[in-house]
């Protein structure tokens, strides 16, 4: 308890670079140790892929923290990316070339963020001006499942079902001792992990993040005090928008894999890793993706592709059922949240 | 005429379910004046500042501040047209810090899209962060303004919802029971700190029990009872008033 309430009484960028500097010498002890290469490299592939967990958790933790608000159109923000950038890459621009296809991605994440403010305006916007204060009821959740579906199967129709891949792979390896690090894979976790930091920096100091938390505490008091509420709400949503979006091209230059259900996975452990780091905390949001993706890669290794599933979710239920409240649960800032 | 009356309130009524908590209420607040709204508990004082501040729509009647008719409008743009507002029970950010909440008042004078998306200077030397720190200080508030709302005493906390109000540096303040819970030396420097306020040009329309209080704050009283609006004048006129008396103490008393 005390060191825990130490530990946050310090500043999270000092506590994330003590962990981050914990992590590489444990990786470096580990590959030291003989035969422990292999799992260190399953350790680095780990926290790769948890770095994608982290952007889309952390958009989930967003909707949730301030709007109260789980929003299921999420995954399909993530979805829409890798295909769209795969549908142009494919069809009629000129992407195709080595390299080039690299130059769809931002298209991706633009539809990406103008689908978030699609969803903003006709579900959660539309809703709570018709009904009042609709955030405290399912309907909002309901609308945002409609969406999901409607994103998918639009995509279906137009670029069809099929698992698809990108036609070039992005590969540039940095060789550390025994262990090979992808730098696309690095630069992504770091990218993901800038804009995640960035987005707790607005949060914290600035005016519209000022806002944000207000809303979070009390949108009617908010509304009174004069706070631009309507015009606050739509930056969730960009703001999740956006780092669906990153994270789905992250997705794609790291496994260059595509289909229209490519969301539901990702979606489904980025709800885990939020649960499990705290619900609404961003801080608990980068541990718990980082946690899942480490999980989910050893438990790969362990246990083999299917019972890897079963082996993540298992931890996931135990841990939640032990600290319900979730590793970072009652956070500094925000209703406890944010 | 025209130009005496920041706040015109004529003839406004709110009905929940049949029961009419505000009934024909009318009155009119001159700039820089200082009134107060005063009445038995469930007159309706908190439903005109309500309608007032545009929690609910009217029923019937106008409102108009500073000649411009706000009956219809959004809160925020109440705010704008120039008034703020306390709350009867504390409605202050609680994980918040108190200079965090004093800036959220500030929030409705800087606005449009550069306003939204660029930071109003970062901690802790930004120039509204400072315009803010400048208030909880001039309000005689001993605190680190990076307190953490919900840790503080009821008192500061009481003090901090008046300074957030003024915040927007409105032309009319609108105080719900702002002495609730206080003691009497806390109460005495709160009215203090209002005269000084007034004293400023800044309009005052306070609702509160504590007579000695609005005594020392207002120049001017009505009297709500039912919804009704039963008298108008001064305290002592008030104190004097067989209506008042009646309503207050109940028929027998007067």
């Amino acid at each position: 308890m005390s060191a825990a309430a130490g530990v946050r009484g310090a500043h999270p960028l000092v506590v994330s670079a003590g962990v981050a500097v914990g992590c590489v010498a444990a990786i470096a002890g580990l590959a030291a140790l003989p035969g422990g290469a292999t799992l260190a490299q399953q350790v680095v592939s780990g926290l790769m892929l948890g770095g994608i967990y982290v952007a889309v958790a952390v958009a989930f933790t967003l909707t949730i923290g301030v709007l109260n608000f789980l929003n299921f159109t999420i995954p399909t923000m993530f979805m829409l990316t890798g295909m769209v950038a795969w549908g142009l890459a494919r069809h009629g621009l000129p992407f195709t070339e080595a390299w080039h296809w690299a130059l769809a991605l931002p298209p991706g994440i633009v539809v990406a963020i103008l689908a978030s403010l699609v969803v903003e305006r006709f579900t959660f916007r539309y809703l709570k001006t018709r009904h009042g204060d609709a955030t405290e009821h399912a309907i909002p959740l309901v609308s945002s499942l409609g969406f999901l579906l409607i994103f998918e199967h639009l995509v279906l129709i137009v670029l069809g079902s099929d698992a698809q891949s990108f036609p070039v792979r992005f590969r540039l390896d940095w060789q550390v001792g025994p262990l090979v690090v992808g730098l696309p894979q690095l630069a992504s976790l770091l990218l993901s992990l800038a804009i995640v930091f960035w987005l707790s920096w607005l949060l914290a100091r600035t005016r519209t993040g000022r806002a944000l938390r207000s809303i979070a505490e009390s949108p009617d008091t908010a509304t009174l005090l004069g706070v631009e509420v309507t015009r606050i709400v739509p930056v969730v949503f960009l703001l999740s928008g956006l780092l669906c979006g990153v994270a789905g091209a992250l997705f794609v230059v790291n496994y260059s894999d595509v289909s229209p259900f490519m969301g539901d996975h990702v979606g489904t452990k980025a709800i885990a890793a939020m649960v499990l780091g705290g619900l609404g905390s961003i801080w608990g949001a980068i541990a718990g993706g980082l946690l899942v993706g480490l999980l989910e890669t050893l438990g790969i290794h362990f246990f083999g592709g299917d019972a890897a599933q079963v082996v993540v979710w298992t931890v996931l239920l135990l841990a939640i059922v032990l600290r319900p409240q979730g590793l970072f649960g009652g956070s500094r800032i925000g209703k406890g949240k944010l | 005429m025209p130009d005496e009356a920041l706040l015109t309130v004529a003839g406004i009524g709110k009905a929940f379910g049949g029961l009419r908590v505000v009934d024909d209420v009318s009155f009119t607040v001159p700039r820089g004046g200082r009134l107060g709204l005063i009445g038995p508990n469930g007159a309706g004082k908190t439903t005109v500042f309500n309608l007032i501040s545009g929690v609910y729509p009217l029923d019937a009647g106008t409102i108009t501040l500073d000649g411009k008719a706000i009956g219809t409008l959004p809160p925020r743009d109440r705010v704008l047209a120039g008034m703020a507002r306390s709350f009867q029970n504390i409605r202050l950010m609680p994980h918040l810090s108190a200079v965090e909440n004093v800036m959220l008042g500030q929030q409705a004078r800087a606005s449009g899209l550069g306003a939204l998306l660029t930071p109003i200077g970062w901690m802790p030397r930004g120039r509204w962060r400072r315009d803010a720190e400048a208030l909880l200080a001039e309000a005689g508030l001993d605190i680190d303004p990076g307190d953490v709302v919900s840790s503080l005493p009821y008192g500061i906390r009481k003090k901090i919802e008046v300074v957030r109000a003024l915040a927007s540096r409105p032309k009319l303040l609108l105080l719900d029971e702002p002495a609730a819970g206080l003691n009497p030396a806390e109460t005495a420097e709160l009215a203090r700190f209002l005269r000084k306020i007034a004293e400023g040009g800044t309009a005052l329309l306070v609702v509160e029990h504590d007579m000695g209080f609005v005594d020392e704050v207002c120049d001017r009283v009505v009297v709500l009872n039912f919804g009704k609006r039963i008298y108008e004048g001064s305290m002592a006129g008030a104190r004097a008033d067989a209506l008042v008396r009646e309503a207050y103490l109940g028929a027998d008393a007067a």
